[in-house]
């Protein structure tokens, strides 16, 4: 308990220096300069956001890539939850290949299945007389969403595999039928266990949202690719630290209190 | 020694392996109704194994096992096991309560949702059975917040909401801290006091002497000895009985 208090001491001294000495970086920077590049930056910061300049509307920047996030995680849960109870199937066919489906997305680079998207989904279908246009934003959402779910999938798998076999016989001995024992019993404790997991995910999901640049979505690295090509090569320093910071900003949080849920539920594994 | 087609629990010849390991080599056992049968014997020797066959827990590989009138061997399907997990309960060593629920839930969740009882009847008889395993006052809290051996009462008042006309013990104090089992014996004592049909695995020689009306040795897989408890343990017939005994005692 003793070491305990003095290594979380420890870490909080280490984290402030560190941040002491982005600090002071930053400060002596801008002396040298680098205020007029940061200046530059804030003026272009709507642009970075919402993909359009003074106008506050959003048509692209980080928006698309929270959007995009926010999409594909949706599409993602429930495709994976759909995987998750194929890979808990009495029918050992529907099993294999659920998991044989799950590996191949797991194990797939992520980039290489966005350009997939890229090239397998057609630019319009025709449908009933009506035409149907696959907009790059569409693509990259199926394209990121697609591995998301296999790796949900696996989370599910993995946290009702983790509630202790006894809850399972003592359920049976009781009269419970396997349905009934996955609602009741099984399930209540496993969703706590993939809470944590799904926020995790989340947060990685958000950060790959980068990758769609590949299928020429106008999100927050496309911008930095077109529209701000033309600034200064130092500039386009500080516009990239700028938006690795908004990722780290927006993310980090996310992986704080995953991981602050994730040790309250250890307790309760009996 | 009961006749054989008046007994409640009738085991005949039930063979059992796990992978090349036959842990069950031929166990023949009758339980008649209201007799409290405890099970001894070295760790490993197949004593759960045969209570898990019972209650249909565990498929047999061969023999005949019989609970009332089901015939348990003959059941092939999960579905069909459910009429017997009402008739048979069972306590397990290591509780297996449900930890998201408190210990009036998880007493009265059985009943309300496997049997379809009416939850406010349901509810007076898990308040009556929380005071009956003397844990009144506990029924709010969850079974994290009890120790082990509360945790234990509140598994037997759980087997016994379902009303049951047999229950299991499977090594029931084997996980707990020696004070705390003192209560869970008591408990259990005075079930069979009121005639429930108990069958225990258990490594408490003088709690098995004190209160079955037989106990059985079992080793590699086999039933060695089955007689009274007096009997087996004053004078046990066969040698690995007596050097069983004299190890433990």
């Amino acid at each position: 308990m003793l070491t305990d208090t003095r290594y979380q001491r420890r870490k909080r001294l280490a984290l402030l220096a560190i941040l002491g000495a982005a600090i002071a970086w930053i400060a002596f920077d801008a002396l040298l300069g680098g205020s007029a590049e940061w200046a530059r930056v804030i003026s272009r910061l709507p642009l970075l956001l919402t993909g359009s300049g003074p106008a506050w509307s959003i048509q692209g920047g980080f928006a698309f890539n929270v959007l995009m996030g926010m999409l594909s995680m949706a599409i993602a849960t429930l495709l994976g939850l759909l995987m998750g109870i194929a890979l808990l199937a009495r029918n050992a066919w529907l099993r294999r290949g659920a998991f044989m489906i799950m590996n191949f997305l797991r194990n797939s680079p992520w980039i290489v299945l966005l350009f997939a998207m890229l090239y397998l989904l057609p630019h319009r279908v025709e449908l009933f007389g009506t035409t149907l246009s696959f907009s790059p934003f569409f693509k990259a959402v199926v394209g990121l969403s697609l591995p998301t779910a296999a790796n949900f999938a696996e989370i599910i798998r993995g946290a009702v595999g983790s509630v202790h076999s006894g809850q399972w016989e003592s359920a049976r001995s009781l009269g419970y039928g396997t349905a009934q024992i996955y609602r009741q019993v099984i399930l209540p404790q496993a969703l706590r266990r993939m809470i944590p997991g799904w926020m995790n995910l989340y947060a990685l999901l958000m950060i790959a949202t980068a990758l769609a640049t590949v299928t020429g979505v106008q999100e927050v690295v496309t911008l930095l690719r077109t529209t701000l090509a033309m600034e200064s090569e130092t500039a386009l320093v500080y516009f990239y630290l700028t938006v690795l910071l908004m990722f780290f900003l927006y993310c980090y949080p996310i992986a704080l209190l995953a991981r602050r849920l994730e040790n309250r539920t250890k307790g309760d594994a009996i | 020694m009961t006749a054989r087609n008046q007994s409640l629990i009738e085991l005949d010849g039930i063979r059992k392996s796990f992978g090349g390991n036959e842990v069950l080599k031929g166990i023949s056992l009758n339980v008649a109704k209201g007799e409290a049968v405890c099970i001894i014997g070295p760790s490993g020797s197949g004593k759960s194994t045969i209570l898990r066959c019972i209650n249909g827990l565990i498929p047999i590989d061969e023999g005949f096992v019989r609970v009332g009138k089901h015939r348990v061997h003959e059941i092939r399907h999960e579905r069909g096991m459910r009429p017997l997990r009402r008739q048979v309960a069972m306590v397990f060593q290591q509780y297996n309560l449900f930890p998201h629920r408190t210990a009036l839930e998880n007493v009265m969740m059985a009943p309300v949702q496997v049997l379809k009882h009416d939850p406010g009847e349901v509810r007076e008889r898990a308040i009556a059975l929380m005071a009956k395993v003397r844990l009144a006052g506990k029924e709010s809290s969850y079974p994290g917040e009890l120790s082990g051996g509360q945790q234990q009462r509140v598994a037997i008042a759980r087997a016994l909401a379902m009303q049951p006309e047999i229950i299991l013990f499977d090594e029931v104090t084997a996980a707990l801290d020696p004070e705390t089992v003192k209560d869970v014996l008591t408990t259990i004592r005075e079930l069979v006091e009121e005639g429930m049909t108990c069958l225990l695995v258990t490594h408490e020689m003088r709690f098995a002497r004190e209160v079955a009306d037989r106990v059985c040795f079992t080793d590699h897989g086999l039933i060695v000895e089955s007689a009274p408890p007096a009997a087996l343990f004053d004078t046990p017939q066969d040698p690995r009985t007596r050097e069983f005994l004299s190890q433990v005692l």
